[in-house]
C-alpha cells in the first residue's frame, strides 16, 4: 500500500529532519565547527548510503536466488520430464504469461516439480517391481544367474515405453517359465510312467534330478539344468527299459523254445502268459506297472535257469535212450560198434556230463542215421542169412531126428514132426543154393560199396566160405563112413562066408554110436548152445560145423571122436576163430580175474617156459597164450589127439584142458612179476 | 622237446628210458623228475627245462624210485638191492638188500626212513643217516602175507597192498604190528594204492578198471563214506572191455586225484563230490605211472607199455608234461542255483 508506505516514509523523513534540526541544536550549543559537522554530516550520510546499499544489496541476492531456485527447479523438472519423456500437466509456457512475480514461478515450478518427482518416483517403483519380477523368473529359470536379465534400471529413461518394454519381456519369461513348467511337468509324467514301468521309486528318482521336483505341491525349479537332467534320465530310463524288454523277450523266447523242447504241461505256461503275450511288443506297448521291475526280470531268469536245467537232466536221459537206440539199431543189423573210433560214446561218456551234451546228442544222432541207412542197404542179406542159417538149424534138427531111434514110433503129433522131417529135408537140399545166391548178393554188395559186409564184426563172405567147406568136408566124411560102412558089411559077408557067423554088428556099430551119441551130444548141445549164441554170430558157423575147433572146450574130445584125423585140417583152417570162441566161452563162466578182458586178457600168462621161472605153474593152456602166432601149433592139434582115446577127461576138460598137472590152487601175478619173468628168458 | 606228439598231451621229456617206466616222482622242492625204468636205469630230469640231468644203473630193472630230498633219491630194483643215488656228485651206493625183486620204496619224511616192501613178502625200514653199509642201514623187517605190489605213505601212516588182495595199514611210530589188517574192498588184484593227502584214507585200484576210495577210521561214520567207482572202461556192444588202473596221483592243492589206465586215459575226479572232472586225450600206450609236482602246475604221464597182455608190439615209451589247467583239477562242488544277474 503505498499510501501508507508514503506516510510511513513521510514520516521517517520528519523523524530524520528533526533529528537534524536537533542535531543541529546539540551542535550550535556544543559549537563544533563547521568542518567538524560537515565531517559528521558525510560521516551519517555515508553511514546511511552504507545502509541501503546492504539492504539493496540483500534484495538482490534474495531475487538472483529466487531466480536461481526457479532456474534449478526448472531444470530439475526439464530432466525428470525427459527422464520420464513426460510433459508436466501445466506447461511452461503457460506460466510465464504475464510475466508473473519470480515468486509465483518459483511456486508453481516447485510445484511441478514435486508432481514430476512423484511421477517419477511412481514410476520407478513401477520399473522395480517390473524388473523384481524379472529378476525373480529369470533366477527361477536360470538359477545361475546370468546377468542378462538384471539389468540395472537407467534411470534416465524411465518412460512408459521403456516401462512397457519391460513389461513385455516380463510376460516373455512369464511365458518361458510357464512352458518349462509344463515341459517338466510332462518330463515328470514321463518319468513316472517308466518307473511305474521298471518297478523304480520315481519320487527317489526326481528328487535326484532336484530336489524340488519332488515335492508334488511346491513350486519346481526349470532351469535348463533340471529340465536337461530330466530329459537324460528319461532317456536313460527309456533305454533301460528298451534293455530290459530286450532281455524280457529274449527271455520269453527261450522259455517257449524250452518248453516246446520239454512239452510243458498248459498249466505252467499259463502262469507266465503275461510275458509271452509281450514277446513281440514294441516300446510303447509296455505299460503295465512292474512288468519290467528288476525283480520281475529276475523271477523270470530263475524260471528260464530252472528250465534249463531241466533241459540238462532230459538231456541226458535223452541221451542214453539215443544211445540204447543206437546199440538197438546195430544189434539189429548186427553192425558192431567200432571200438577205435573215437566218435563213439560210452555210457560213462554220458554220465558224466563232462562233454557238451549237444555235441554228444548230435554225434548219437549222426551214427544212428548212419546205422539206418546202412540197415536199408543190409536187409536183404541179413534176411538171407535168417534164411540161411534157420535152415541150417532145421538141418541139424534132421540130423538128430535120424539118429533117434523112436522116430517113427506112433505119439502125439508124430505125423507133425514126420512133416517137419520131410521139410526140414528139403530144406536142407536146398542150403548150398542158398548159400551160393547168399554169396553172390554179398560180393555184389561188397563190390557196389567198396568194404566189406560184416556181419557181428566178421567178414561175411568167409564165415560162408568156411560153412561152405567145412559143409563139403562133412559131406566127404559121410561118404567116407557110408563106404567104410559097405566095405565093413562086405567083410563081414565075407567072413560069414568063410567063418559062418557074423560077428555082432553092434560092436562096431556100439563104437561108432559111442562117438556118434557124444556126438550127438555134442550137437544138440551146439546147435542149442548155437541158438543160445545165435546174437554172437561170430561163433555159430563155428559151433555147429567144426566142434572140433572148440579148444578149451567140453565138446572137443566128443567131437574128435567121429572126425579122426580128418579133422586136423578143420581145425587148422577154423582156428582163426578161435579168438572168437574163447571170448564167447569166456564170457559165459563167472568172471575169473582176467577172464573178462577181450583178448588183451589172453595172454595173461605167461608161455609156459617162463611158468617154470616162476617156480609155478599155471593152468591155462600154452596154445591159448598166443592167439597171434599161426594157428598151426602142433600142441593145439595134439591135444585133441590125446583126449580122443578116452571120452572119460570130458570132465577134466571143463576147465581149461592141461598139458600140465593143475595146481590145487591158482597163483595170481602182476603184470610186473610176467615181464620180469619175460625179461629174464631172453 | 618234439613237435611230434599232440599238443594236446604234453610235452615229451626227451632223453626217454630205452625200455618200460615202473615209475616217476616229481620232487618236492622242484620240477625235478626221477624216473625208473626196465632199461635199467634210474633218471633224473629238470622237467621244466627238459634236460636229462643224471642216469643211475642199476643191476636189473628198476621197479620204484623216491626222492629224498632234491639232490638224493633212492630206488627199488629187481636185482633185490635198494640203492641210494647223491645227484650232484653222482655217488650211489646200495642201502640194503632183500630175497627177492624189491617193488617199492617210499622214503618218510616224518620218520627220516626209507621204506621198501618186496616180493619177498616183507616189508623193510632203512635208516639212510646211518653209518654205510647195508648192514647197518636196516631198522627193521616186517612180514607180509603176500608178496608186496604197491606201498603209499602219508603222514605217519603206511597203507601196504600185497597179492591176494590184502591190505595192512601200519603205524610207522609202531611198526612192530600192524594198525589195520584189511582185504582190498575190491575183488581183483590190487594194482596201486595212494593215500588222500588229508591223511584221511587212501584210495585203491585193481586191475578191473575199478577204484575203491577207503577210509583209515574204522568208525561206521567214517566207514559209511566209503565207496568204489569204475573206471577206464569202455563199451561195446554192450560188453565191457576193462582196464587195468596202474597210477593213482593226487594234486597236491586240490586233493582231487588223477587215475591212469591201460586205456591209455588219464582221468581226473574229484573224490569228494564223486564225479569226474575231466579226461585228457588218449596216450599212445598204456599208462604206467602219474605224479603231479609240489605246487600243482605239472603233471608227469608215464606212457609206457605195462605188459599187460605180455610181449606184444606196442607204441613207444614215452614221458608227457602236461602244464595243468586250473579246470581240470578243480573240485566243483554240486552248484546251487546261483541268483541271476540283475
Amino acid at each position: 500500500m503505498a499510501t501508507s508506505g508514503t506516510d510511513q516514509l513521510s514520516q521517517i523523513e520528519t523523524t530524520c529532519g528533526s533529528l537534524l534540526y536537533e542535531l543541529q541544536l546539540i551542535w550550535d550549543e556544543v559549537g563544533e565547527s563547521d568542518d567538524e559537522r560537515d565531517k559528521l554530516i558525510l560521516e551519517l550520510e555515508q553511514e546511511c548510503m552504507e545502509v541501503y546499499r546492504r539492504k539493496v544489496d540483500q534484495a538482490n541476492h534474495s531475487r538472483a536466488y529466487l531466480r536461481q531456485a526457479i532456474a534449478d527447479a526448472e531444470a530439475e523438472l526439464a530432466s525428470v520430464c525427459s527422464a520420464m519423456s513426460e510433459r508436466p500437466v501445466h506447461l511452461r509456457r503457460q506460466t510465464n504469461q504475464n510475466a508473473t512475480s519470480l515468486k509465483k514461478e518459483l511456486n508453481i515450478a516447485t510445484l511441478q516439480l514435486e508432481e514430476m518427482r512423484k511421477r517419477k518416483s511412481d514410476r520407478l517403483s513401477q520399473f522395480l517391481h517390473v524388473m523384481n519380477q524379472i529378476r525373480k523368473i529369470s533366477a527361477e529359470i536360470q538359477p545361475d544367474g546370468q546377468d542378462q536379465n538384471t539389468v540395472n534400471i537407467d534411470e534416465s529413461d524411465l518412460s512408459i515405453r521403456k516401462l512397457e518394454e519391460f513389461q513385455r519381456h516380463l510376460e516373455a519369461l512369464k511365458k518361458e517359465k510357464a512352458d518349462r513348467l509344463t515341459q517338466v511337468l510332462e518330463h515328470i509324467s514321463t518319468l513316472t510312467t517308466f518307473c511305474t514301468v521298471l518297478g523304480i521309486d520315481f519320487k527317489q528318482t526326481l528328487m535326484e534330478v532336484h530336489p524340488s521336483l519332488g515335492d508334488a505341491e511346491g513350486s519346481k525349479v526349470v532351469s535348463n539344468e533340471v529340465i536337461e537332467r530330466l530329459a537324460s534320465v528319461i532317456n536313460g530310463l527309456r533305454k533301460v527299459k528298451l534293455q530290459r524288454m530286450q532281455k524280457l523277450q529274449d527271455l520269453a523266447t527261450t522259455m517257449l523254445e524250452l518248453w516246446n523242447l520239454m512239452d510243458t504241461p498248459i498249466e505252467e505256461q499259463q502262469i507266465f502268459l503275461n510275458v509271452t503275450r509281450n514277446i513281440a511288443a514294441s516300446e510303447h506297448e509296455i505299460t503295465e506297472a512292474n512288468t519290467l521291475s528288476a525283480d520281475f526280470l529276475n523271477y523270470i531268469e530263475a524260471e528260464v535257469e530252472r528250465l534249463e536245467e531241466l533241459k540238462v537232466s532230459k538231456m541226458k536221459d535223452l541221451l542214453l535212450k539215443k544211445k540204447s537206440e543206437l546199440e538197438e539199431l546195430r544189434h539189429k543189423t548186427h553192425l558192431i560198434e567200432n571200438g577205435d573210433n573215437e566218435a563213439e560214446i560210452s555210457k560213462e561218456d554220458i554220465e558224466d556230463g563232462a562233454m557238451d551234451p549237444s555235441l554228444l546228442l548230435q554225434r548219437i544222432e549222426d551214427q544212428i542215421s548212419c546205422v539206418k541207412e546202412d540197415a536199408f542197404s543190409r536187409k536183404e542179406i541179413l534176411e538171407r542169412v535168417e534164411k540161411w542159417m534157420s535152415a541150417c538149424e532145421e538141418e541139424a534138427w534132421l540130423e538128430e531126428y535120424n539118429r533117434d531111434e523112436n522116430r517113427y514110433s506112433a505119439g502125439k503129433g508124430a505125423h507133425l514132426i514126420l512133416k517137419r522131417a520131410e521139410k526140414a529135408r528139403a530144406t536142407a537140399q536146398r542150403i548150398p543154393g542158398i548159400v551160393e545166391a547168399l554169396c553172390s548178393k554179398v560180393i555184389a554188395w561188397e563190390k557196389e560199396r567198396g568194404t566189406e559186409f560184416t556181419y557181428d564184426g566178421v567178414r561175411l563172405l568167409s564165415m560162408l566160405e568156411d560153412y561152405s567147406y567145412v559143409r563139403h568136408e562133412k559131406e566127404q566124411e559121410r561118404r567116407r563112413q557110408r563106404d567104410h560102412k559097405k566095405l565093413q558089411s562086405q567083410i563081414i559077408a565075407e567072413q560069414e562066408s568063410l567063418f559062418g557067423s557074423k560077428p555082432s554088428p553092434s560092436k562096431t556099430q556100439n563104437t561108432i554110436k559111442v562117438n556118434r551119441t557124444f556126438t550127438g551130444v555134442a550137437s544138440r548141445k551146439l546147435s542149442l548152445g548155437t541158438a543160445a549164441l545165435l546174437p554172437t554170430k561170430l561163433d555159430f558157423p563155428c559151433n555147429k560145423e567144426t566142434p572140433s575147433t572148440k579148444r578149451g572146450n567140453e565138446f572137443m574130445p566128443a567131437s574128435t571122436a567121429e572126425k579122426g584125423a580128418a579133422d586136423i585140417g578143420i581145425q587148422a583152417k577154423t582156428l582163426s576163430f578161435n579168438s572168437g570162441n574163447t571170448n564167447v566161452l569166456q564170457s559165459e563162466p563167472p568172471r575169473k580175474p582176467f577172464s573178462v578182458m577181450n583178448r588183451s586178457n589172453e595172454h595173461e600168462e605167461p608161455p609156459r617156459e617162463q611158468v617154470s621161472l616162476l617156480a609155478q605153474i599155471l593152468p591155462m593152456t600154452p596154445a591159448q597164450l598166443m592167439p597171434t602166432s599161426t594157428p598151426k601149433t602142433p600142441g593145439t592139434v595134439s591135444k585133441p589127439m590125446q583126449m580122443a582115446a578116452t571120452p572119460a577127461p570130458i570132465d577134466g576138460v571143463h576147465e581149461v584142458s592141461v598139458t600140465i598137472p593143475k595146481e590145487p590152487h591158482e597163483m595170481e601175478y602182476s603184470f610186473e612179476e610176467r615181464r620180469l619173468a619175460f625179461v629174464y628168458q631172453l | 622237446m618234439s613237435g611230434a606228439s599232440p599238443s594236446g598231451s604234453g610235452r615229451v621229456l626227451s632223453n626217454p628210458p630205452s625200455d618200460g617206466i615202473s615209475n616217476l616222482r616229481f620232487s618236492n622242492h622242484s620240477d625235478h623228475l626221477l624216473v625208473s625204468s626196465w632199461d635199467k636205469s634210474v633218471r633224473l630230469y629238470d622237467a621244466s627245462a627238459n634236460v636229462l640231468k643224471g642216469k643211475f644203473m642199476h643191476g636189473g630193472p628198476v621197479l620204484d624210485c623216491c626222492f629224498h630230498d632234491d639232490s638224493s633219491g633212492f630206488s627199488a630194483s629187481a636185482d633185490h638191492t635198494v640203492r641210494r643215488y647223491v645227484f650232484s656228485s653222482g655217488k650211489e651206493d646200495i642201502l640194503g638188500r632183500h630175497a627177492a625183486p624189491v617193488r617199492c620204496v617210499e622214503y618218510s619224511y616224518a620218520t627220516g626212513q626209507v621204506i621198501t616192501g618186496s616180493w619177498d613178502k616183507t616189508l623193510k625200514c632203512w635208516d639212510p643217516r646211518g653209518a654205510s653199509g647195508p648192514e647197518h642201514a636196516l631198522v627193521g623187517t616186517y612180514p607180509q602175507p603176500e608178496r608186496v605190489y604197491s606201498l603209499s605213505l602219508v603222514g605217519h601212516r603206511l597203507v601196504v597192498a600185497t597179492a591176494g588182495r590184502h591190505v595192512n595199514v601200519y603205524d610207522l611210530r609202531n611198526m612192530s604190528q600192524p594198525e589195520q589188517r584189511r582185504e582190498s574192498s575190491l575183488k581183483y588184484q590190487t594194482r596201486c594204492v595212494r593215500c588222500y593227502p588229508n591223511g584221511t584214507g587212501f584210495a585203491l585200484s585193481s586191475v578191473e578198471g575199478r577204484v575203491a576210495m577207503e577210509f583209515f577210521d574204522m568208525t561206521d561214520a567214517s566207514q559209511s563214506k566209503k565207496y568204489a567207482f569204475k573206471c577206464h572202461r569202455k563199451s561195446e556192444a554192450g560188453r565191457d572191455t576193462v582196464y587195468p588202473v596202474n597210477a593213482i596221483a593226487f594234486h597236491p592243492i586240490y586233493g582231487t586225484f588223477a587215475t591212469g589206465g591201460c586205456d591209455g586215459y588219464v582221468n581226473v575226479w574229484d573224490g569228494n563230490n564223486k564225479k569226474r572232472l575231466y579226461q585228457y586225450s588218449k596216450y599212445p600206450s598204456s599208462i604206467a605211472a602219474l605224479s603231479f609236482s609240489k605246487d600243482g602246475r605239472l603233471l608227469a604221464v608215464a606212457s609206457s607199455y605195462t605188459f599187460e597182455e605180455g610181449d606184444i608190439a606196442h607204441e613207444p615209451d614215452a614221458i608227457f608234461i602236461r602244464s595243468i589247467n586250473e579246470v581240470e583239477v578243480k573240485p566243483k562242488p554240486k552248484a546251487i542255483p546261483a541268483a541271476p544277474p540283475s
